[in-house]
């Protein structure tokens, strides 16, 4: 180490340029190359790299050892890449599901490809309003295809500017802009994630651990509600399984239903509106909701495509909820007389309403097998196949 | 493609290992040039060929304006590039911008027009490449840098990936010559630049994103009235974030160059330790900074003139400089406070000159602190996208609001508290100072834990990361 300031700055070679102006001859093209030199700290950098790299191993591999021994498997991020991939398998006759994640977990893709003769798209998407995929199908004029859409009532007359608009917002817009740099990257990223386990984009980031830190808030602070933990997988073609231990009861199933409460519940207005006023605001977004949908059918319609709107099954506190806060007549009732479209509510068949969703709001692997092959001839009734 | 994307990660370990196995140095600025392109046309393949277009057009309207005999021929060709080059951007970036203003102007003299909008997709990175390929054509006009002979070599100064969508502005002047033979690699350089894109990506991805820009977004989103203690840490964040993230950017691409064995000058020197707006403004994106100096504000007259229009010069550059960072009146607004808080501090060293108390750490301090406190204020029309925001802002700011609501939580005011009072502390400890200086000095073995733990948080966030602000510029 230099003992002295002086001589430690002869040694590094300081910028020159920041200090005096270098003569002309230095600053014209084929003049004395590096005019410029950049200093270069002494330091045993390879020793100090080697242990680094050592450590940052270490590090690593002792986090993935951390995180599948709390309960975390390998599976796919549900990112907007990942949803593009899928957008880019649709088909002018393809069949495509829709909606939220009881459309992504509920539904499975080979009993679906059994009874309907064809393999659909999954394109429904965890806390997502189906509302701009729907728009976007109707808008792509090659499209005359099929639309399986699920509808939770409060994700499906979300308004703009919510979560689970701009969740469902940004999905699409990725898939109309994505750029080759972002669709490389979605391909490297998969095997990644496929094959380690603390690779969860929304609860082992770094962002979401120091969210989870317990520091006690301050009152009226705007916190937002807690997002469930790993409970399913995702495979490439983006089918969501539940994992086994979210299907049997224990610590897991019970945080998640806890968690699906708040989430579910409407948020206070916000301070700076009177309350009317909110309340008028929100049943014009939800009018126009309803205008917007029937008019996208429509227009799907016009193309010869078909829709079938699908209510799945969910259970305990957070059907209470959802019947108190949403009933049937409110939103699903109005979505199918404006659409004029066939709905299937699996409270109205016995073969459908048996299912008991272990977290209250998805059917466990072994049951959307189940379920889907049962919804098979309702879904092939209502589509007239 | 993104430095914090995966992409990026196997390009890089790609062309560093074909750069350094490659005999022949011609080879290498060919696989240089070729593996540029690439990078930029990741993004959008068309706008390689805009690219090419404009650094060829340059290249030949350098060589005329070298070529040229007399004064006014030579100022044609250069008024010929200049006009090329901010006409492109003019298109690209302002052109809906001039569009609605046009309209609004006949608004105001009764006249109903509704002007087609244009949909332009905005090429990344325009305002960059665009001035580094000026910079070419000025200093041939200049008389300070002979026009290259090579094409190749200025294809490669123009589109250099590392520096090429957001920064540092390099100039030709200072790139070319580095072009002229191989570069040698000095002991420690690739790991010294391996490093500084690890603190580059440490700082975008965990500084910037992580810890900052959330309740940065929180704040300016917010639609109803803060309270004065939110409003401020809002806009404490977004300087924090802001500063992380461009900074960030810039290191990285500094870090990038030099295992390429280049060397790219400092775009950022400690700006949060800044005493008075002009030692800001040579703290903060310099390139850009010494960019306007030297083509725009010493063309004007610089400080030759006298004092009421070198303040009109100063003025007029900001108003310039804001209006480069984007197409909005927000940004302009937030030039022409830069070049008022110029002035003013002009007038405050000519009220103070050579008094001694002016000199001392209270009065220094004091400087620094309300330096930081007026570039913050600048800062809400940066970030604002209207002046309905900003206004907002600044009356929370100024307690115009003191029933609103506070809407941040204890872990988001203590983030934006510890990483803002950590930054500052750095940037005051190393104001006169440099980053390889402060790495010479540390213990080896805190130099070695705190590279281990910046790699480590990167891979923590996985990835999950925003756009650098500066590529929408």
């Amino acid at each position: 180490m230099p003992s002295s300031t002086s001589n430690f700055k002869r040694k590094l070679r300081l910028p020159r340029l920041f200090f005096s102006t270098p003569p002309e001859i230095e600053r014209v093209h084929g003049g004395p190359p590096l005019e410029y030199e950049r200093p270069i700290p002494e330091v045993p950098s390879r020793g100090i790299a080697t242990v680094v790299v050592l450590m940052v191993i270490a590090a690593t591999c002792a986090w993935e050892f951390y995180c599948r021994s709390i309960g975390y498997g390998p599976t796919l991020n549900d990112g907007e890449d990942l949803w593009t991939s899928a957008r880019r398998r649709v088909k002018p006759d393809s069949i495509v599901v829709i909606g939220d994640s009881r459309g992504w977990f509920d539904l499975d893709l080979d009993e679906l490809q059994k009874g309907l003769g064809k393999r659909p798209v999954q394109l429904a998407m965890g806390g997502g309003c189906a509302y701009p995929v729907l728009a976007d199908l109707a808008n792509d004029e090659n499209f005359h295809g099929t639309i399986i859409c699920s509808v939770v009532p409060r994700l499906f007359v979300a308004p703009p500017g919510t979560p689970p608009m701009e969740r469902a917002e940004k999905a699409v817009r990725r898939s109309h802009t994505q750029t080759p740099a972002q669709r490389v990257s979605q391909y490297l990223a998969m095997p990644l994630e496929e094959h380690v386990a603390f690779l969860k984009q929304q609860e082992l980031t770094l962002d979401d651990l120091v969210k989870r830190l317990p520091i006690p808030n301050r009152p009226y602070a705007l916190v937002s509600p807690r997002i469930p933990p790993y409970f399913g997988t995702l495979d490439r073609e983006r089918r969501a399984r539940m994992i086994e231990g979210c299907a049997q009861p224990g610590k897991l199933q019970t945080t998640i239903q806890q968690i699906w409460l708040p989430l579910f519940t409407p948020p206070p207005p916000p301070t700076y509106i009177p309350k009317e006023e909110f309340a008028k605001r929100m049943g014009q977004a939800i009018e126009q909701r309803f205008h917007d949908v029937a008019a996208a059918v429509q227009k799907l319609r016009s193309r010869g495509g078909k829709i079938v709107f699908v209510r799945l099954p969910h259970s305990g506190g957070l059907k209470a909820l959802e019947d108190r806060e949403t009933p049937r007549a409110a939103v699903w009732d109005r979505v199918i007389k404006d659409t004029a479209a066939p709905g299937i509510y699996y409270e109205d068949f016995p073969e459908l309403a048996g299912f008991n969703c272990p977290e209250w709001s998805h059917l466990s692997a072994g049951d959307s097998v189940e379920f889907s092959k049962r919804l098979i001839p309702h879904l092939r009734a209502a589509l007239q196949m | 493609m993104l430095f914090n994307s995966l992409t990026f990660v196997v390009f890089f370990v790609v062309v560093v290992t074909a750069y350094w196995s490659m005999r022949s140095w011609n080879a290498r600025k060919n696989f240089l040039v070729v593996a540029s392109y690439i990078f930029y046309g990741a993004w959008n393949p068309p706008f390689a060929a805009l690219l090419f277009s404009t650094t060829a057009m340059d290249f030949w309207l350098g060589r005329r304006i070298a070529k040229a005999k007399g004064r006014h021929s030579r100022r044609g060709w250069l008024v010929g590039s200049v006009c090329m080059n901010l006409s492109m951007l003019g298109f690209f970036k302002y052109g809906n911008f001039l569009l609605q203003n046009f309209q609004w102007l006949l608004a105001r003299l009764g006249i109903i027009y509704q002007p087609p909008h244009l949909d332009i997709l905005l090429p990344v990175g325009i305002s960059f490449y665009t001035f580094h390929s000026l910079s070419y054509t000025l200093d041939i006009y200049r008389g300070v840098l002979k026009p290259t002979k090579s094409l190749r070599d200025f294809i490669l100064a123009v589109s250099f990936f590392p520096q090429l969508v957001a920064g540092p502005i390099v100039r030709a002047g200072d790139f070319l010559p580095q072009l002229v033979r191989p570069p040698a690699l000095r002991a420690g350089q690739f790991l010294w630049g391996l490093l500084l894109m690890t603190l580059g990506l440490f700082e975008k991805i965990v500084l910037a994103d992580t810890m900052l820009s959330g309740s940065a977004d929180r704040i300016f989103g917010y639609a109803g009235p803060l309270v004065a203690r939110d409003s401020w840490l809002g806009v404490m964040a977004f300087a924090g974030q802001i500063f992380f993230d461009f900074a960030g950017y810039s290191t990285c691409a500094i870090g990038a160059a030099l295992c390429l064995g280049f060397h790219l000058k400092d775009n950022f020197r400690f700006p949060y330790a800044a005493i008075g707006f002009s030692d800001f403004w040579r703290r903060w994106h310099i390139s850009l900074s010494t960019f306007l100096r030297d083509y725009l504000y010493i063309p004007l007259g610089g400080n030759q003139v006298r004092p009421v229009r070198a303040a009109t010069n100063l003025v007029i550059v900001m108003f310039l400089g804001g209006l480069w960072h984007g197409a909005a009146w927000t940004f302009v607004v937030w030039g022409l406070l830069h070049g008022s808080y110029l002035v003013v501090e002009r007038v405050i060293r000519v009220l103070f000159e050579n008094r001694a108390r002016t000199n001392n750490l209270a009065t220094r301090l004091l400087g620094g602190f309300a330096t930081y406190a007026a570039v913050c204020i600048a800062w809400v029309f940066f970030r604002a996208s209207d002046f309905t925001i900003a206004a907002r802002m600044l009356g929370g700011m100024f307690g115009g609001h003191p029933h609103g609501d506070a809407i941040l939580t204890t872990r988001e005011m203590l983030q934006i508290a510890l990483v803002t009072a950590g930054m500052i502390l750095v940037h005051w400890s190393l104001r006169d100072s440099n980053i390889e200086t402060a790495v010479m000095r540390l213990p080896r073995w805190i130099v070695t834990a705190v590279w281990a733990f910046m790699a480590c948080a990167i891979i923590l966030t996985q990835g999950n990361s925003n756009a650098f602000i500066y590529f929408q510029f």
